[in-house]
């Protein structure tokens, strides 16, 4: 890596200060990728192809020995920059970043069908494109608020409990439990309401 | 508290791209429930990615006109997005997917909801579904646990990548919980018990290999279990 850098530095000297900047311009990449996703911007998305086809085809050549299936990479990712430019998010990181991860996630869906004949596609669920950050409340369970509730809850009636449970633990929707309790729609909303009524007044009177 | 995480190289082969399914899954479920990870992995992607893209080995990656070849190759692109347009929107919805196991419902983590999943094998308190990912000898599953419920004293010939669903379960170097990222090797020995009963995703590359007593005799469903 560090060999990579020097060069890297030593090219910047030697080259045309204009256009041979070392440092990303990634402002103007931002725009152009923004351009795209809003405008379908077509001059936007040329530049963007310009900028990055020649670097993907290059990296796609060490991973594929086959001339057209580096291509298809190159295509395919381009392709993908053209349709899911509207999942890119500036906030959450660079343009590079993003398109890095559309190549990846290419690249990977492409080398698995080539090893396990599986078409898949499962990279942009393991590296998604649009990624939503971790949520405080589903790292840090409180335990001990848990077991209170817990307490609770368990007083209630049996149908009572089914519907809490499986809404809020098993996070099922209230579709899905009338199916699986073999009950109208209605009932489940009613029981809910109920439950959570009965709870809030538990829980309120516990805490006073 | 998640405790186990995996190891940097694991983390920086997952950027790349260079694990294989079942492992990379491993990895996201873990990330998302683990904010220090997450961090690391967006960093590690940040890095690659500039170093991908910044790379200029000639004029020609600047050069205004495009080859033949190239020109060709984004005139088509465009060409297919003007009917992509209309009926095709890409969203990043993830449709929610549920696991039964024992008549407990299990939601399963996004990154599993595309996957095929087999149906259920029953050992006494275990319980496990294979992750049909097709990678050869690695072999990927869902196990249960019922409360009391335990895997016989075992080794490993190759690896075990334990990733904890739901509850928890211990062995002799200590206590797991939900999101902790578990690798083992032929080196460790355990005996897995879970007292409340747990969900695990797990990934292992050979049978596993009993070594106590009696369930010794189990050696031959070892592939069975896991």
């Amino acid at each position: 890596m560090a060999d990579v850098q020097t060069e890297l530095r030593n090219k910047t000297v030697s080259d045309k200060p204009s256009l041979m900047n070392k440092e990303l311009d990634h402002l103007q990449l931002c725009q152009w990728l923004t351009a795209v996703a809003t405008d379908r911007d077509k001059q936007a998305f040329t530049r963007l192809f310009q900028f990055f086809a020649p670097k993907i085809l290059r990296i796609a050549k060490g991973k594929f020995p086959n001339e057209a299936q580096a291509n298809e990479v190159v295509q395919e990712t381009m392709t993908n920059v053209w349709r899911k430019a509207h999942l890119f998010d500036q906030n959450k990181g660079a343009v590079t970043t993003w398109i890095y991860t559309v190549m990846r996630n290419v690249t990977f869906d492409m080398l698995r069908k080539v090893k396990s004949n599986k078409e898949d596609n499962l990279s942009d669920d393991i590296w998604p494109l649009a990624e939503s950050l971790v949520t405080e409340d589903e790292v840090f369970v409180d335990h001990i608020e848990n077991k209170k509730i817990c307490d609770v809850i368990a007083v209630l009636p049996e149908n009572q409990q089914q519907v809490i449970k499986g809404f809020y633990f098993n996070e099922m929707s209230q579709e899905q439990l009338a199916a699986h309790l073999n009950v109208p729609l209605g009932t489940i909303k009613s029981r809910l309401r109920l439950a959570l009524a009965k709870l809030k007044k538990q829980l309120g009177e516990s805490y006073d | 508290m998640i405790n186990h995480h995996p190891k940097f190289e694991l983390i920086q082969a997952y950027v790349n791209g260079d694990l294989p399914a079942s492992v990379s899954a491993a990895i996201k479920i873990h990330a998302d429930m683990c904010p220090e990870c997450q961090e690391k992995i967006l960093q590690l992607t940040e890095q690659v990615a500039e170093i991908s893209f910044e790379k200029v080995e000639s004029d020609e990656d600047m050069s205004i006109e495009l080859s033949e070849q190239d020109a060709d190759m984004l005139s088509q692109i465009l060409a297919d997005a003007e009917f992509l347009q209309t009926d095709d929107v890409v969203t990043a919805e993830v449709a929610e997917r549920f696991v039964m196991f024992k008549g407990k419902n299990y939601k399963l983590p996004n990154v599993l909801a595309n996957m095929e999943i087999g149906g259920v094998t029953n050992i006494g308190k275990l319980a496990r579904s294979r992750v049909l990912l097709d990678e050869g000898e690695i072999r990927t599953s869902l196990l249960h646990i019922e409360p009391e419920g335990s895997v016989p004293q075992h080794t490993h010939k190759g690896f075990e990548i334990t990733l904890l669903l739901d509850g928890e379960f211990s062995d002799k170097s200590g206590t797991y919980v939900k999101g902790d990222f578990i690798m083992l090797d032929g080196q460790h020995e355990h005996q897995p018990v879970s007292d409340n009963g747990c969900l695990c995703f797990t990934v292992v590359n050979d049978a596993l290999h009993f070594t106590q007593g009696i369930n010794k005799l189990l050696n031959p469903i070892g592939s069975l279990i896991y």
